[in-house]
Parts: C-alpha cells; structure tokens; sequence
C-alpha cells in the first residue's frame, strides 16, 4: 500500500491506495466519492468519466497514483448538491435523465467540452459524448441539455461581468 | 389548452436532481458495515459433470468467509422469473449451484471474503473435475432425434399453438404463397449499471436483499422458495436501478448473494462486472422463424403461419413466458382471418435467455415485417397500400376469438408517418457513393400480462397532518418513469403541488404487492391503480371536510390543497381537515387500492427509415427515423420522447451491430463493450416524432403503454429500409455489410 495525495474538487486528499488501483476504485471503494459510477471497467462507456487536468478522461483507465499532482474534478465536486450547477440544471430541464447511471459521466464530459469550448456545435457535442453509452435514450435530450448548458453558462458569464 | 396540470406535460423524472449531482445511491452504491464482497467461479465448459470440486485451498486463503458451491447450498429447483407463489405453471429447472453445468458462464461456486481481490484470488484456487458432455449450440440442432438431454425431460422446453380459422384451407385458396426463413441472434440488455445485490441475514433470521431488480415481490418468492423461509423473512429492496430493460426480471445474482449472506451471516455484495453481466445474466431469446404467408393479387394477406424455434439456452427461466406472449402478439396487427403460431423454446448450452424489451414481438415481428415487404414488391404494390389495406381497424378484433383489442391505431399511426417523412430534406450523393433506401414496419405490443393471468397493483397512500402525501407502490424506478407517472396521477387527481406528495418505492416489506415492472404495465395498470388509489383519498378527504363543515360532501371539491365548498362559498385548508380527523374522528386517512385490469389492450407503432449504404463497403447508416406510436394519450412528454428515442438507439443496434456471438465450444467471444457495440451519439440519425393519442378507454387518463412497442417496428422498417437500398432480401439480424460477411 501507497499514501499519496490527491487533489480532489479543490481539496487535498490524503489515501492509502495499492498502486495497481484505478482511480475509479479508489473513488468508489476508498474515498466513498460514488457518484462516479463504473459501467465496463474497459474504458469503453463512459460512465466513469472525471475531468483531470481539464480533460474529461475515464478513470477505470488510470491509476490512483499517477493521478498524483493533478487537478482532479469529479461530479461530486459541481455543486454543493443543492444549488446545481448549470449543466446540472440543464440535463434536469431538458428531461435528459432517465435512469441516470450515465448522467455523472455524461455531464464530466459536458463540462470538459463547455470549459474549453462555450460555443459548441451539435457535431463537437456529440464527437465530445461519443464514447459516453446511453441505453435509454436516443441521445437527443442529452445534446440538447447540452447547447442549454452553453446557454445557461453564457448568461451567467454576463451576469458576473 | 388541456385542462390538466401534470398530464401531458414535460416533467422531469422525480429523481433527477439527485442523479445529476451523483447522489443517487443505486445498489453497488451501498455499502453495510461489515460487508464482504463475493465472486463467482464461472464454468469454462459447455455442458459439464462436476466430478470433483475441492475448496480446501480457498477456504484457507486469509480473509476467507465462505465459500458456496452445490455441496453446502440450498438444492431447491426454482424457476428465476416466477411471479406468484401457487398459479405459475413454470418449469423448474434452476438451482443456486448445480452439479451439471449447462453453459460457458454457468455458476460452479462462489466466495465470500473481506475484499473483492480476496475473493478473487480464493476462486482461482478452486480445484473442479469435470466429465465432459454432449452440447448443442443450435436450437435446431437440439430438438433432432436422439440429441443428448440438457434437462431429464429433454431439450424442448415447451410447444404452444394459436390458430385462427383454417390456415391450411386458406393456404389452398391464395393467390400467392410467400415462404421464407429468417433469424434474430442473442442479444443482450446492455443496462449500463450491471447487475448487483446485496444480502444480509442476522441473527433474527430475516434475510434482506438489496439487489438492481425489476421484480422485488418476484425476487421474493424465489428466494423464499429456495431458502425455505416464510415471506414475513424475506425483504428485498429495489434502490433506483442503472437501466433494465428486461434483463433484472428473474432473480440471477440474489440467491448467489443470499446463499452467501446465510453461510457466513454477514451482508455481502455480488456485482458483476460487464463481462459477467454480459455472459451470465439473461438475452433476448435468438431465435428462428419460418414464416410462410399466403396473399391475394390485390395483396390481401388470407392466411399466415408463424413457425418459431427461440434458442431459450440453458434453463427454462422466461422460456414459456416469452413465447405465450410472441404467440398472442402476432394476432394483434392485421385482418388475417386465418393465422396459425407454433412456437417451441428448446434448450441449448448457451447463456440463459429471458426478458428483453419487446418480450418476443422483436423477432415476430421482423420477420413478418420483412416478408410483408417483399410481398408488396412481389406483387408490385405499394407497401404502404399493403399495410392499409391489412391492418387493424380500430373497431379491429383478434381473429382467435373475435374479441375486440381496445382502440388499435395502427393506420392512423402510418398516415402521420407519411405526412412526416414531406419533411425530409433531399440527400446529397454527388458521387454516387452511395444507396440510398426506405424502409417502413408496423409494430404491436401489449399492455399488461392480462390474458397470461391477472394483472394488478396495489398503490397506498398516506395523508399527513398537513395535508402531504406519501405513495406507496411496488413499481421500480429505472428510468422509465413511472413512479413519475404515478406521482403525476397523484398529483392530478388530488390537485396537490408536485412538492407535497412523495414516494416510496419496491420494497416488499412497506410497499404493497405489485408484479413487477415488466409487460408493459407502469403506465396502464401501475398509472390506473395510483389514479383511482388518489380518487379514494379524494373521497376520504371531502367526507372528512364535510364533517368538519357540515355541508353536504356533494358540494365539496378539492382544489388547490384546500376544500371549498359550492354552495357557501367557505372553504377549508387540507391541514383543518386532517386536524379534525386526527382529533375529532380519530381516522388515519390511508387509502389501500388494488386495481385489477379488465382488459389489456395492443399499442401500436409505424416507424419509417432512410438509410444509405455505402457502395463500396455495404455499410449501412441510418440518416432519418419517423417514430409515430399509438399510446393513447401523452401522460409525460419528456419520458415518452425519451423512451422513443431510446427504443430507436436499441433497435438500430438490433438491426445493424449486436450480437452475442460464440465460438464452437459456446464461448461468448464478444463479452465486452469494445466488441459489443452500442449505438452511440454520433449515430443517431435525425428523428422526427409523433404520438396518436386516441384515447384507451381502459387506461389512465386513457393511456396505454409505450416504450416495449416503440422497440417493435425499429429494427424490420432498418432492415427494410437497407434491403431497398442494396436490392437484396435480408433475412437475418444483424445486418452485415458485403465487406464484412
């Protein structure tokens, strides 16, 4: 067993971990951070995805210990849980969840698109949640909470300004 | 403008702000002090004897707690998707853990240690000897004379026949007969959340399950069949579940868990892990259609035979129960006078197939589908005339017993379909790269498993001091929202802000009985049973205002959380009249209702599709979908989009990429979501949607189902669509481009 630190949604995070440990592991099974949830374990669904270092990654395909020293955001880290952040709001607007085991993963992804790119086009939306699986819908709310999001985001940028 | 508040509208699924912010707890979620964590040794054979099986080594391994194989558990042969303790005439074929293992995926032992590595480690040092057996892959196959027995009574589980008139008489008097072969492979649910439960047994003897089911009063009795424990001990607990779609019905991971939890008396956690889910779980049946059709000139169809082998692999589970629908719900759709079914599940050394969204309609229907395209190309007729001029009516009866099937709407679903597609806009092929085809299907499904046996729910509700509700129901969150719908119903019926009633869902021990979340019942019988349980409290609350205002009760209405009263003008607030019944009438206001449908009525759907296919490759991709679904009414927007949208993703993967395929030796060889595709977002093709919402005099706010049905045309109007393009009969799922085959 490892310590190391982790710098999680802005704060440091002291853990034990095995270095052969996912980052995905470590979330769920250590630091009890279950909103991120494990739909293959392969890096194929998307279900795990966290933002590190400002790129939506899965993290069933990284380990804890090479996570060290990184900015690491996971949904637990978008909002307090009662004021939701924008796109939070947005998926909830546009009646994009439906059983929902997608939506943490979903809205990392979103976000990551979003940070880097506030005016998306439908075809970057969709490339950005292409590798993210979605059973129940048809992906149109999702994309559409999507450029709602944007929105969202925008009048607030103009509100702080 | 509808008069209603909540019906019809856009309405979030009641969870939704948990889920977003990850605070939703689904089962793998939880975690009980104490818990130990289990893995399944999963059998490397096909068909196999345990000749020996030593867990000396792994019972040794430190951290350890109890390892279950068929020597120390529970040998009870049980069927997984049993749905009442005394009227289900299933077959019993399953145990916890057998001493023949019956596919590559088959449970042979399990343990139970205090980390999941522990666990995983101590099934590696189980030591098994297996005699080898004979093993059949091919449902045909397996029914022929002298095939080796999967089961003592054989390999073909059941045999059911329907007929309607003289099929072979009519045979004798067509124009035309069109015979034709056509197969659907395995498929498998593929929910994103896999399937997981936790079991806990303590020293009261009361064992509670956690589990990702659809089915908590199913998992119930199976688990109290097995453990031979009466129902007041066994509790099972359905926490919002990742997706289902069928695939949670029977109980699968929770007499493993179960039997575990006795063992060691300790909670313990069984999740499988995607392979695991993919392979050892459940599929929608494979299966193989002989379907021979017999047409007038004009393209009236006079008779149709539906000969049906599904592939049920290795145990009986959902074998009879899938076919009993597919052999009611090929009836549904046409003025076939003469129409004949013989369905025969037959046991193979495959994975376990059960419940999967369409419940048999999705390989009827594909085939029928596509041949009733060929036929109209045959004849050269139009095959939207062919359709028009076979379909059901609304006034429309099964031909089995002249008995009217609600207010089927088919026709009207095709028209609208045809006004949509005026706003496709043209494709551009400059260089001809590529086909371009159209392809158009009808689909059916049911409402409820009325007609199969009884189908009810039961919904309480509790009224607090303040006039809030609770509702109890025994229906499961999953996705499709209907502990929404009914929350709406609730809301609707009372005139209640969304805020003042909540709900408390599948859990056997505080909710009332309910079936399960399967044949297409949530909005008809679980939507009718929350309606007519708040028309009860409504009733409750006017007499208890009636007391208290001393008017008469036939004055009264409720109407924004207040009782007022025609006739003087007065009105009450809903915490007065709770007041006056906690301390003048001493009553609770806590209605049961138990709703029992009268009927079960056929949803329909007509879905059309463009396609191009490239030239050089035969790659296929779907570049527009029209989706027009008969339900009745729209009782929430947003999840009926959603579901529609949904079933189009599934059936493009049906018609285009998934497929459990194996190898000689039944070794599924594409376990995994790498190999396994899903339809992704970048796939979807633009989707033009409608409902007809004619009212089903039987249903809710005369609503009938949905989602299943939405999945039913989706995969044969793709398949149609591309055998227009490419000029080629297709005849089994999935399509697969000229490069590849």
């Amino acid at each position: 067993m490892e310590q190391i630190l982790l710098h999680i949604n802005g704060e440091d995070r002291e853990v034990s971990v095995n270095p052969s440990w996912t980052l995905l592991y470590v979330l769920r099974e250590v630091m009890d951070l279950t909103g991120t949830k494990c739909g293959c374990n392969t890096g194929d669904c998307g279900a795990c995805k966290v933002i590190i270092d400002s790129r939506a990654v899965q993290s069933c395909l990284i380990r804890a210990v090479n996570a060290v020293g990184k900015n690491i955001e996971t949904i637990e880290g978008l909002s307090d849980g009662y004021h939701l952040h924008p796109i939070q709001q947005a998926f909830v607007d546009c009646g994009a969840v439906q059983c929902g085991y997608c939506t943490p993963g979903m809205i990392m992804a979103a976000k990551a698109l979003l940070d880097a790119n506030p005016h998306p086009s439908e075809e970057e939306i969709r490339l950005a949640i292409k590798d993210n699986f979605c059973r129940c819908s048809g992906y149109v709310e999702i994309v559409r909470a999507i450029q709602y999001a944007a929105r969202l985001l925008e009048e607030e940028k103009s509100e702080r300004l | 403008m509808s008069a209603y508040k909540y019906l019809g509208k856009k309405i979030p699924v009641i969870d939704a702000a948990q889920k977003v912010t990850g605070q939703t707890r689904y089962t793998d979620d939880l975690k009980l002090s104490g818990m130990l964590y289990a893995k399944v040794l999963f059998s490397p054979h096909p068909h196999a004897r345990i000749v020996a099986i030593d867990t000396r080594e792994a019972e040794a391994l430190p951290g350890v707690r109890a390892v279950a194989t068929y020597r120390n558990t529970s040998q009870v042969l049980y069927n997984s998707t049993t749905r009442f303790l005394l009227q289900d005439p299933l077959i019993l074929t399953e145990r916890i853990f057998d001493q023949t293992v019956r596919f590559v995926g088959d449970r042979v032992a399990a343990v139970a240690a205090d980390s999941l590595e522990i666990a995983g480690k101590a099934i590696r040092l189980i030591k098994v000897e297996y005699e080898l057996l004979p093993y059949y892959l091919d449902g045909e196959e397996a029914v022929q004379e002298g095939a080796y027995p999967i089961h003592p009574q054989g390999n073909l589980a059941l045999e059911v026949v329907q007929n309607a008139g003289d099929v072979d008489k009519a045979f004798a008097e067509a124009d035309y007969i069109f015979e034709d072969r056509y197969t659907t492979p395995p498929v498998h649910q593929a929910a994103l959340e896999t399937h997981t439960a936790i079991a806990d047994f303590g020293a009261t003897g009361k064992l509670t399950v956690i589990s990702s089911t659809q089915n908590t009063f199913g998992q119930r009795i199976v688990l109290s069949k097995i453990f031979q424990l009466p129902m007041s001990k066994v509790r099972v607990i359905a926490p919002p579940l990742g997706g289902a779609f069928g695939g949670k019905i029977e109980a699968i991971v929770e007499p493993v868990a179960a039997a575990l939890a006795i063992l060691c008396h300790k909670p313990v956690k069984l999740t499988y892990n995607r392979k695991e889910s993919m392979i050892s779980t459940r599929t929608r049946h494979g299966s193989v259609t002989y379907l021979k059709t017999g047409v007038m000139k004009d393209g009236t169809i006079i008779a149709q035979d539906f000969k049906v082998i599904t592939n049920t692999g290795a145990y009986a589970a959902s074998a009879s129960n899938v076919i009993k629908a597919m052999s009611n719900k090929v009836f549904g759709s046409y003025k076939i006078p003469n129409m004949r079914f013989i369905g025969r599940p037959v046991y193979t050394n495959l994975p376990i197939a059960g419940a999967m969204r369409g419940y048999g309609s999705p390989q009827a229907y594909f085939a029928q589908q596509c041949q009733m395209q060929k036929i109209a190309k045959a004849l050269n007729i139009d095959p939207v005339k062919v359709q028009m001029k076979n379909l059901i009516d609304p006034d429309g009866v099964d031909p089995r017993n002249q008995k009217p099937i609600g207010n089927p709407r088919p026709k009207d679903c095709l028209r609208r379909a045809l006004e949509l597609k005026k706003n496709w806009p043209p494709l551009d092929d400059e260089n001809g790269e590529y086909l371009i085809g159209e392809g158009l299907a009808i689909g059916m499904h049911g409402n409820s498993a009325y007609g199969a046996h009884t189908d009810q729910t039961s919904i309480i509700i509790k009224v607090h001091d303040d006039g809030s509700c609770i509702l109890y129901t025994g229906t499961h969150e999953m996705g499709q929202a209907a502990l929404t719908l009914q929350k709406q119903m609730v809301c609707e019926v009372l005139d209640l802000p969304w805020e003042m009633v909540d709900v408390v869902a599948a859990d056997t021990d505080t909710c009332p009985w309910a079936l399960g979340d399967f044949s297409s019942r949530g909005t008809f019988i679980g939507g009718y049973a929350a309606k007519e349980a708040a028309e009860k409290v409504k009733a409750r609350i006017l007499a208890e205002a009636a007391l208290l205002m001393k008017e008469d009760q036939g004055q009264l209405v409720l109407e924004n959380a207040a009782v007022r009263s025609w006739q003087s003008g007065r009105s009450v607030s809903l915490p007065q009249v709770m007041d006056h019944a906690q301390n003048v009438t001493h009553q609770e206001i806590m209605v049961t209702h138990t709703y029992p449908t009268p009927g079960g009525p056929g949803s329909y759907g007509a879905h059309i599709v463009r396609v191009r296919v490239e030239r050089q490759s035969g790659v296929a991709e779907v570049t527009d979908y029209i989706a027009v679904q008969d339900l009745g009414t729209v009782v929430n927007r947003f999840s009926c989009e959603g579901q529609v949208e949904g079933a189009i993703q599934m059936g493009m993967g049906y018609a285009l990429y998934e497929s459990l395929n194996f190898d000689e030796r039944g070794k599924c060889t594409n376990s995994n979501f790498r190999k396994y595709k899903i339809v992704n977002a970048t796939q979807m093709p633009r989707i033009q949607m409608d409902f007809i919402e004619e009212y089903e005099p039987t249903g809710p706010f005369g609503a009938k189902s949905l989602s299943e049905c939405a999945l039913v045309p989706s995969a044969p109007a793709i398949i149609n669509a591309v055998s227009n393009a490419i000029h080629q009969e297709i005849h089994d799922l999935p399509y697969r481009p000229a490069g590849g085959r």
